[in-house]
């Protein structure tokens, strides 16, 4: 009766209490995302992060190197000779080196050369097929199979560069050999192929340097091609995927360039011996990701605390709004609340039907505000997924934290009510009757 | 019934009421009249058990009432007394056959309505059972008050200028279902007044003076 009184109350006054609630409802949206955003962004970030404790890269930014190279956000900082890179790769130091050559996209996802310890790193499963073997044998992330419908014996040409607009290669055609299960890291949105595939694909362009060396003399590019069947009847009828198997790259071809390498360390003393080591004898860099990350964080960390007082803010204002419609509510209700105590109410019922109604706007508000906060990382995550490839999930809850968001919410009601529940309390019932 | 022996109040050192005894059988009425700052109102407040007497003694059904305290009082109150005050008050957001649920359940624990029900009925105010109060004329709300200071059927009804807000056909009325209800429940009925359309009704009177 005392709960059905309260909530009665609270929409006896429906501007107050919307007001109130629309407040609320803001302020707990606005932390729960952040509190979901930050948690399962560390958590993403992190997980990708396993099993490298350096990047390998060319001079520039080292946070680009970083988010490139572990994260594939952003274009790479260049390229690097592979055969002066190899000789890192084989250090004493260094248990595990995985080699990334990055050059096309197919529809926007990347196709990375690289080797099949990239995809251990991620703990991925070949779920279909086989691991890349042979030059454009590709090996396609779970996402990318699945949105992109693509299944094993699949062929696709590939896009150059990173966006899904650039120039096709018309001169070769991946083939779909596996397909990786799902990890929920960035693997699963790259299709993966070995390194010489890349090369190859991109021998067009590196044709001119190269030219002085009769090996490379031959093998196909489409200008060339042309000119080639022309001059040579045998290759006549071939279909030029099959030619250009005949003159496949390996990992052994000279002069070479790669984009980056992932290393991690048996000797953990590499992380602080490399970043001088590289810098001083060669031409590349080596960024440590961790700190790299961590200096991404410090910075995110200044936008989501001005955000999280932001919130707290309006909080406050929604508490001090409670406590305003409750205390001029009080004045027009203090004969009713005299005549409750006439028919038998004691004073802590009276107690009891102000804190109630405070609580009530608090929970109902805290409720908007979950939902609110969940819609609106719903929306955020088709964003970031297609900008980032980073998605987000708006039902995982963070007992601890938004159980905390939850206790501070009905606090603030307590608090709110505290003075206006305790005047209900000492009221002179005589005194206000006289009066009234 | 209701009796009382020796009742002083003051609400300061300078000023000290006496009030006058008075004796009231189940269904019978007294009329306590007197001109304004008198102390009725203060009166009707100490016998509600609204105000603690400064001295004197208050018996209700045998049971002597100035010694209760706290949520006893309170209880005792809502069981046993009802109160109709010049002007309605109400729970302004429940209906008017809540506001009947809600005093029957603040004193008893049980919401009655059936009971409630009822009263509204003998009230000739069943159509307004579900309005807000505030939708009610002045004459429907003073009825409403009758109906639910009889809720809990008390022992004692008092009324506080139950008349002075109505115009003289709406106070005729209530005066006389004032008095045929607390006849109809054996209930002693004692009504605080300057009225003097009222004064003339009745013959069991006490003046303040």
């Amino acid at each position: 009766m005392i709960g059905k009184l309260a909530w009665k109350n609270i929409w006896f006054k429906p501007l107050n209490t919307i007001l109130s609630i629309l407040l609320l409802t803001a302020s707990v949206a606005i932390i729960t995302v952040l509190i979901l955003v930050e948690k399962q962004f560390e958590e993403k970030y992190q997980s990708n992060l396993d099993g490298v404790d350096l990047v390998l890269g060319a001079q520039g930014s080292p946070l680009q190197l970083v988010l490139s190279s572990v994260y594939q956000v952003d274009d790479p900082t260049g390229n690097i000779s592979f055969d002066s890179v190899k000789v890192w790769m084989n250090h004493p130091y260094v248990k595990k080196a995985i080699p990334l050559a990055y050059g096309d996209n197919y529809v926007g996802f990347k196709i990375v050369g690289t080797t099949p310890d990239y995809i251990e790193k991620y703990q991925a499963k070949i779920a279909e097929g086989k691991v890349f073997e042979h030059n454009f044998e590709v090996v396609v992330g779970a996402d990318v199979a699945e949105k992109l419908k693509l299944k094993l014996g699949d062929r696709f040409k590939g896009t150059h560069g990173s966006a899904a607009e650039g120039e096709v290669h018309e001169h070769g055609e991946y083939i779909i050999v596996g397909i990786a299960s799902k990890t929920g890291k960035v693997i699963d949105n790259l299709i993966l192929s070995n390194i010489p595939t890349v090369w190859q694909m991109h021998h067009e362009e590196g044709h001119e340097e190269v030219a002085e060396n009769p090996a490379h003399g031959e093998p196909g590019h489409v200008h060339h091609e042309g000119e080639e069947v022309a001059g040579n009847p045998a290759h006549g009828e071939e279909g030029h995927v099959h030619h250009e198997h005949e003159n496949d790259m390996t990992i052994d071809e000279p002069n070479m360039e790669i984009t980056s390498v992932l290393i991690e360390f048996k000797n953990k003393m590499g992380v602080f011996m490399w970043p001088t080591l590289i810098a001083q004898n060669t031409k590349m860099q080596a960024a440590l990701p961790t700190y790299q990350m961590n200096r991404v964080f410090d910075m995110f960390g200044v936008g989501i605390n001005a955000l999280k007082y932001l919130a707290f803010g309006i909080m406050l204002i929604s508490g001090i709004s409670i406590f305003i419609a409750l205390f001029n509510t009080l004045k027009e209700r203090k004969a009713e609340f005299a005549l409750m105590r006439v028919n038998g109410a004691k004073r802590h019922q009276l107690l009891l039907v102000v804190l109630l109604e405070s609580m009530m706007l608090c929970f109902v508000g805290y409720l908007f505000g979950t939902i609110l906060g969940r819609i609106g990382i719903v929306l955020l995550s088709e964003a970031s997924e297609s900008d980032f490839k980073l998605g987000f999930d708006p039902m995982e809850i963070i007992w601890n934290k938004e159980g905390l968001l939850f206790g501070l919410t009905l606090l603030v009601g307590l608090i709110a009510a505290l003075i206006p529940a305790i005047k209900a309390y000492t009221l002179n019932i005589s005194k206000t009757l006289a009066n009234a | 019934m209701i009796s009382t022996k020796n009742i002083t109040f003051s609400y300061n050192k300078d000023q000290t009421f006496i009030m006058p005894d008075l004796y009231c059988e189940a269904g019978s009425t007294i009329l306590v009249t007197g001109n304004s700052g008198k102390g009725k109102t203060t009166y009707l407040h100490i016998l509600a058990g609204l105000l603690q007497p400064k001295s004197g003694e208050i018996h209700i059904d045998k049971k002597e009432i100035t010694h209760l305290k706290g949520s006893k009082a309170d209880k005792f109150r809502g069981k046993n007394i009802g109160v109709v005050f010049q002007k309605s008050h109400f729970i302004a957001s429940l209906s008017v056959l809540e506001n009947l649920e809600m005093a029957s359940w603040l004193a008893t624990g049980k919401k009655h309505k059936a009971r409630a029900k009822e009263l509204l009925q003998k009230l000739d105010i069943s159509e307004q059972a579900h309005k807000l109060p505030s939708q009610l004329s002045v004459g429907q709300q003073q009825r409403v008050s009758i109906a639910r200071a009889l809720m809990n059927e008390p022992k004692v009804l008092l009324a506080d200028e139950p008349t002075s807000s109505l115009d003289d056909k709406n106070a005729d009325n209530v005066i006389e279902l004032l008095e045929n209800l607390s006849k109809e429940y054996k209930t002693a009925l004692i009504i605080v007044t300057h009225d003097s359309r009222i004064k003339q009704k009745f013959t069991n009177q006490i003046t303040m003076v």
